[in-house]
């Protein structure tokens, strides 16, 4: 599930060449992505019963606030706040950066907390690395992320030893 | 009085009436009380208050509470939790040390890996300097330590001084005398104090860059006779570098047009840091013969120089007290510092030590100079931790001047106080005194003298001593709310406890103390596991006892 999304091409929509073109053959087009249907988002189809699919994976985005919770907390949605769009950006940055300083070792999705200034990012990791491997990327991501944001940043970090499947679909 | 005593008997009588009249006589104040009294008496007491508060409120001062107040009340709330690892550490039983040396090998981890990213920043600081914070947090900024000023000037070297490039400001003051340009003394006098600092070797940001070795190692010289110098140098300097013949910083002075006093005190407390206390009693004549006054830091360094300087008890003495009278001759105050370093002194003094270091600290006491904990640790050593051990009182009386306030640090050496003092207490085998002592180090901020290191042998020492003296119960108590979050036993200290548990008679608690051995990992130590069994074979144990815990027990009854 933490795999990054893959690029959707975008396709160029003309108008007909009918309705007056442009002398030097400029075109105006209308740039769409292809459909992304609402049904199928964060969705995890049914299969034949072998694919282990863990609690957050298993439930659909319509169950956020009734069986799951949010995976990034912030201020910026509420009415007159501001920076929204620079959080889910920060957002996207962060989780990618964590998936490659902890290979394999993510269990689950990250989850952000914000705090006034803090940043506190929860990870649940698996039990491959040694402890001191552990702490030496603890403190290697917590002091890079502190920089790269200028704003202190903490990370909050509970092991498990495989992966906690809910069910198989 | 006459017209409320009226108001008074009217109220009255209209109270029989109605209780829902208000009354119009007296001051607005009477109201509220009167409703639902009934009794002149209560009556006349309600006028008199209500007269009283006619009177000037006096507002009070505004209170101006420290930025940290609340942060500070609220902590003093929350109390140390016994069974969690120091805070650097995850709260995760995968991630939690078991003993000292996993503890810090998962600090020492931690830290390598914030070095690992300050390197990146250091290296890519263009995709860090962008400031998206208001205001701006300097300290999460990228460094910027390359000079501006180019060219070959006097402000082009004070900036490489100022940014403590050594190397770099040697070269450049190479260069301007070769151009021919004069340096002022000043700038000199700089260059001189940065060299003698680091000691002609790189400063820390240019050794980072060469470093390859571990962060513990120091640098080992290995071009060196195995003499008392090499102890000198580990004491003094723990960069390995030693002070050359033909340092840059030797050879700056012999070129310098004019010297003043701060050139040769420089020269001077370089020499001693760096390991050539002979030179820098040259150094020292040479400036008393120019008529130069040294400053406080100077003498400071001599002081401690003079153990290297002479061999015998009473000469070290001798010397010590022509220093301190040449202090007094060119009228230079001494600190706290200076004490300390007499006392320091003192401890290689022997039986002369002994006998004159409580006349040094009536003499810091005429000077109204207050002891650092320093102070208090180097009397101790000299009074405890010499050869022929003489019975003292003088721990109780330190103990009361150190339970008295809570301590700054104004000494490198101020640190050492609190493990040599449990080992005093050990050693005199004083569990009283070990109390007061525990008491004095949670006072204020005494506990911030500890690191990890002390805080284990502090602890340590703490544990065997109420191991031997203590009752088994108390032991327990104190063993639970220890570890693992003050302190992770050491085999010497589950010896203890296992020895304490035999003098009670108290096998019962094994089980666990095995479950405690085995998380430490101390499962394969010989002796420990020969204590161990020995313990366990000597009675038969009931039944409930050889349940999961013994795989050895060869005692098992069936």
């Amino acid at each position: 599930m933490a795999a990054p999304v893959a690029a959707r091409a975008l396709r160029v929509v003309s108008w007909s060449r009918s309705c007056a073109p442009p002398a030097l053959g400029a075109h105006r087009d209308l740039h769409t992505t292809p459909v992304c249907f609402k049904t199928r988002a964060a969705r995890v189809r049914v299969g034949k019963g072998d694919k282990p699919v863990t609690y957050e994976q298993a439930h659909a985005p319509h169950y956020i606030a009734h069986r799951k919770g949010w995976l990034s907390l912030h201020t910026g949605n509420l009415d007159g706040e501001a920076g929204a769009a620079e959080r889910t950006v920060e957002d996207v940055f962060l989780r990618k950066f964590l998936y490659g300083t902890f290979p394999g070792c993510l269990a689950n999705e990250v989850v952000l907390k914000r705090r006034a200034n803090l940043l506190v990012i929860c990870l649940v990791v698996l039990q491959n690395l040694a402890p001191s491997k552990l702490y030496f990327l603890i403190g290697y991501s917590e002091t890079l992320l502190s920089h790269f944001y200028k704003c202190p940043v903490r990370l909050e970090v509970q092991t498990v030893p495989t992966k906690v499947i809910y069910k198989y679909l | 009085m006459a017209a409320r005593r009226l108001g008074g008997s009217s109220w009255q009588q209209m109270s029989l009436l109605s209780r829902r009249w208000c009354l119009q006589a007296g001051s607005a104040g009477k109201r509220e009380q009167n409703r639902y009294s009934s009794s002149s008496t209560t009556l006349e007491k309600t006028v008199e208050n209500s007269e009283v508060t006619r009177e000037e409120i006096v507002l009070p001062r505004r209170k101006t509470w420290d930025k940290l107040a609340v942060l500070q009340a609220l902590a003093s709330t929350v109390n140390r939790d016994p069974t969690a690892a120091h805070y650097m550490f995850q709260d995760d039983p995968f991630l939690m040390p078991r003993n000292t040396a996993n503890s810090r090998l998962l600090s020492l981890s931690k830290e390598s890996g914030r070095s690992a990213a300050k390197y990146i920043i250091k290296e890519f600081p263009q995709y860090f300097d962008k400031t998206t914070s208001e205001p701006n947090i300097p300290c999460l900024m990228p460094e910027n330590l390359t000079p501006q000023i180019e060219g070959v000037s006097e402000a082009a070297l004070k900036e490489r001084i100022h940014l403590r490039g050594v190397k770099a400001s040697v070269d450049l003051f190479d260069q301007l005398l070769q151009a021919g340009s004069p340096v002022s003394l000043e700038t000199t006098n700089s260059l001189l104090d940065l060299l003698c600092f680091y000691g002609d070797g790189e400063s820390a940001q240019e050794k980072q860059n060469e470093q390859k070795g571990d962060l513990e190692e120091p640098e080992e010289n290995t071009s060196e006779q195995r003499s008392p110098k090499r102890q000198f140098q580990k004491s003094l300097n723990s960069s390995g570098f030693r002070w050359r013949e033909n340092s840059n910083a030797e050879r700056i002075f012999k070129i310098m047009p004019e010297r003043n006093a701060h050139s040769y005190c420089t020269m001077i407390r370089g020499m001693v840091k760096h390991g050539a206390p002979a030179k820098a009693y040259d150094m020292y004549t040479d400036l008393l013969n120019e008529r130069h006054k040294a400053d406080v830091h100077t003498f400071n360094a001599l002081i401690r120089a003079v153990p290297y300087l002479k061999e015998k008890f009473a000469e070290r003495w001798a010397l010590v007290k022509d220093f301190l009278n040449h202090m007094v001759q060119q009228e230079v105050q001494p600190n706290v510092l200076t004490f300390n370093a007499v006392l320091k002194t003192l401890r290689r003094c022997g039986g002369v030590g002994r006998g004159v270091s409580l006349s040094v600290i009536q003499e810091m006491n005429a000077l109204d100079i207050e002891p650092s904990l320093a102070t208090y640790e180097h009397l101790l050593h000299i009074f405890y931790r010499s050869v022929e051990l003489q019975p003292s009182t003088i721990i109780a009386e330190i103990l009361e001047e150190v339970e008295k306030r809570s301590f700054t640090p104004q000494d490198p050496d101020d640190a050492n106080f609190f493990p040599t003092a449990m080992q005093a207490c050990c050693d005199l085998k004083d569990i009283k005194l070990a109390y007061r002592l525990n008491k004095s180090m949670e006072k204020g901020d005494n506990w911030k003298f500890l690191d990890m290191d002390r805080l284990n042998a502090y602890w340590s020492k703490f544990f065997s001593l109420l191991c031997m003296m203590e009752q088994i119960d108390v032991v327990l108590k104190w063993y639970k709310e220890m570890t693992p979050s003050l302190f992770y036993p050491s085999t010497r200290s589950m010896f203890d406890l296992l020895q304490a548990l035999d003098a009670a008679n108290h096998l019962e608690v094994i089980p666990s103390v095995w479950e405690d051995i085995k998380q430490l990992g101390f499962s394969r130590k010989q002796d420990l596991l020969e204590e161990l069994l020995s313990l366990m074979s000597r009675e038969e144990h009931p039944e409930e006892e050889h349940d999961g815990a013994f795989p050895a027990n060869q005692q098992d009854p069936h």
